[in-house]
C-alpha cells in the first residue's frame, strides 16, 4: 500500500475506513468501494494495466482522467473498461487486458 | 529524447512519428489524409491525444499554419459502445427522452 496518500496537504489525512476486495488476474487485492479501479492496483504495485494490440507493449495510466484510453482493462468480461474513471464495486474481476481484448460469450 | 529516435504518436494505434513524417512526405498535406493512411487517430480515443501533435509535425513539415488545418472527420459513436446497446429495444427512445431533458 506504498503509494497511497496517507495525508495530503489539503484534504487532510484519508478517512476511508473499510476495504473491500477485488480480484485483479485471479489475486485478491484490497481497494476502497468508489474508488478508480486503476488507484487501487496502482497501490498494490500493479503498473501494466494492458498490453497494446500490435507491438505488445505495457500500458499503464496515462491522462489519468478518461481521455486517452491507455488505462483500459477487461472488467466484469468486459472489454476496453477505462479504469482510471470507473469506480471500484464489490465482486469486481478484473483482467490485464492483451490488445483490443475479447468480448468472449455474448453477454446475456 | 536523442536525435533521430522514433516515438509513438499515436498511442491507441501505435503510429510513430516517422510513419507520420513518411506519410506528409510523401503527399498527406491534411489531418485528414495522415489519419486516413496511417490510422493515427482512429483508435479507442479517436485522436484525442495525438491530433495536436500530428497537427504540430504536420505545421512543421509544410509550414502550413496550425489554424489553417481542418480538424479530421469525427463520426458518432465519439467513445466505444458494444453493438448489443445499439441493437437494444428502446435504446433509441431512451437517448432521446435524455436528450429532452436536458441529459437527466
Amino acid at each position: 500500500m506504498g503509494l497511497r496518500i496517507k495525508y495530503h496537504p489539503i484534504l487532510g489525512e484519508d478517512l476511508r475506513k473499510d476495504m473491500i476486495s477485488i480480484e485483479v488476474d485471479g489475486r485478491a487485492i484490497p481497494a476502497y468501494e468508489g474508488e478508480p479501479i486503476a488507484a487501487a492496483l496502482i497501490a498494490s504495485d500493479i503498473k501494466t494495466l494492458r498490453k497494446t494490440k500490435r507491438i505488445g507493449e505495457p500500458r499503464s495510466l496515462f491522462c489519468a482522467r478518461g481521455v486517452c484510453t491507455d488505462c483500459v482493462m477487461t472488467v466484469n468480461g468486459t472489454p476496453n473498461i477505462r479504469t482510471c474513471i470507473t469506480p471500484v464495486e464489490k465482486d469486481m474481476k478484473i483482467e490485464k487486458q492483451e490488445g483490443l481484448g475479447n468480448w468472449g460469450e455474448e453477454p446475456k | 529524447m536523442n536525435e533521430g529516435e522514433d516515438i509513438i504518436i499515436c498511442r491507441c494505434e501505435e503510429v510513430s512519428r516517422n510513419t507520420i513524417e513518411d506519410a506528409i512526405e510523401q503527399g498527406c498535406d491534411t489531418l485528414d489524409s495522415i489519419k486516413r493512411r496511417t490510422r493515427a487517430g482512429m483508435g479507442l480515443c479517436q485522436g484525442r491525444t495525438c491530433q495536436r501533435l500530428i497537427a504540430g509535425l504536420l505545421r512543421n513539415k509544410t509550414g502550413k499554419p496550425l489554424e489553417e488545418l481542418k480538424p479530421p472527420n469525427f463520426r458518432p459513436p465519439f467513445r466505444p459502445i458494444s453493438l448489443g446497446l445499439l441493437a437494444q429495444e428502446g435504446y433509441r427512445l431512451r437517448r432521446e427522452d435524455e436528450l429532452r431533458d436536458g441529459g437527466k
